[in-house]
């Protein structure tokens, strides 16, 4: 550990830190070594980050629904490099200009989505903007769309992580901007 | 028909119950079962990770955050970190979170007034100048972290807390983003009597 103490998690682990990307860290600034001051943050945050939006196994929410619910995230919360990050992983997959219209100006009825994706941004507005309005019936509606019991807690876990996600990123940002 | 108003926050021991059914409900694996024995903290609470444990992976991984972020060694003290839960939960209305975090605050500070006060007045209620601070800033991250500014950090500052220090306090307070939306938007915390909180 003490060998390693100069180098990023993200180096240590030869892994991706999606976190330090967003932020625009680079290596061996002060930012970089304040990060590295709580490994296990960002060890498990890079984790979560992983499981829901890279998952091994995306069961039964694709990953480019996985995308979209986190597009949409990043518009509502004004975090543009969020948002540009998963426009570009959603073009990757085959996104096109209609689609990601579509989820910059997701309205109800007015979407050209499927239901089922439909849904899922409905729900993805409500938990990011009015978590506390949430009712039995939001569940409800989700499993009407055809999503499982598994399918809406990953997609509440996508959507729940992305707003820590944006909120470690504005702390990280005027921590930086601080007057030195 | 209630939701606009502020909700009814309390200190008492809330159980959480599910809208949806959990791996328990439709039999869990043994992966499953072994990890919400593992990271349950009381019976009160099981079913909210029996839910989550539909998705094994991103549980195990978000408890791993969790955990490093309100119990990993150094920097802000607990009762900081705490504070900063309670004040993203009384801005979301998370009845459940402000009730288990609002007495760990009050066990860690032996300060059940202030506690109290916060939950029956709100997040403006009076404070001393370092909780004024961190309950300021996990307020403002807490409804609009895009508007965020340097200014923000300045009463943290002025308070006495260093960039770790203050780095803890923006990770409990956006864990508790996190946290608030499972919490309040999967169920609801209920009275062991059985009545909605």
């Amino acid at each position: 550990m003490v060998s390693t103490q100069n180098q990023s998690t993200a180096e240590r682990d030869g892994g991706d830190d999606a976190i330090s990307d967003l932020a625009g860290i680079e290596p061996g600034s002060p930012q970089a070594r304040l990060r590295d001051e709580r490994p296990d943050a960002v060890r498990f945050a890079q984790g979560s980050y992983s499981a829901l939006l890279e998952p091994e196994d995306p069961a039964g929410v694709s990953r480019r629904e996985r995308e979209l619910v986190a597009l949409r995230v990043g518009i509502l919360t004004c975090a543009p490099g969020v948002a540009a990050r998963h426009r570009a992983r959603l073009r990757a997959l085959g996104g096109t200009d209609a689609e990601l219209a579509a989820v910059e100006r997701f309205q109800d009825g007015l979407s050209g989505l499927s239901p089922r994706e439909t849904a899922m941004l409905r729900h993805t507005d409500l938990l990011t903007l009015q978590p506390g309005a949430s009712r039995p019936e939001h569940i409800a509606a989700l499993k009407a769309a055809g999503l499982t019991p598994r399918d809406i807690v990953t997609v509440s876990q996508l959507i729940a992580f992305m707003s820590y996600e944006v909120r470690i990123l504005a702390g990280l940002r005027v921590l930086s901007e601080e007057p030195a | 028909m209630s939701t606009a108003s502020r909700p009814r926050f309390t200190m008492d021991v809330l159980e959480w119950h599910p809208w949806l059914e959990t791996v328990d409900d439709v039999g869990a694996t043994s992966e499953q079962a072994e990890l919400v024995g593992k990271v349950a903290p009381s019976p009160g609470s099981r079913s909210y990770y029996a839910l989550l444990a539909h998705d094994v992976p991103t549980l195990r991984e978000r408890t791993g955050l969790f955990n490093a972020i309100m119990y990993g060694p150094g920097g802000a003290r607990r009762s900081d970190r705490e504070l900063a839960a309670v004040a993203a939960s009384l801005v979301n209305g998370c009845v459940y979170c402000t009730s288990v975090h609002a007495r760990r605050y009050a066990q860690l500070t032996k300060d059940t007034e202030t506690t109290k006060r916060l939950l029956d007045d709100g997040v403006e209620t009076g404070l001393a100048e370092r909780e004024r601070a961190i309950v300021d800033y996990a307020v403002k991250l807490t409804r609009d972290p895009a508007a965020l500014s340097p200014a923000d950090v300045e009463p943290l500052r002025r308070a006495g807390l260093s960039a770790p220090e203050i780095l803890d306090v923006t990770q409990a307070a956006a864990m508790f983003a996190w946290a608030n939306r499972l919490m309040q938007t999967l169920g609801e915390g209920v009275r062991p009597d059985g009545v909605p909180s």
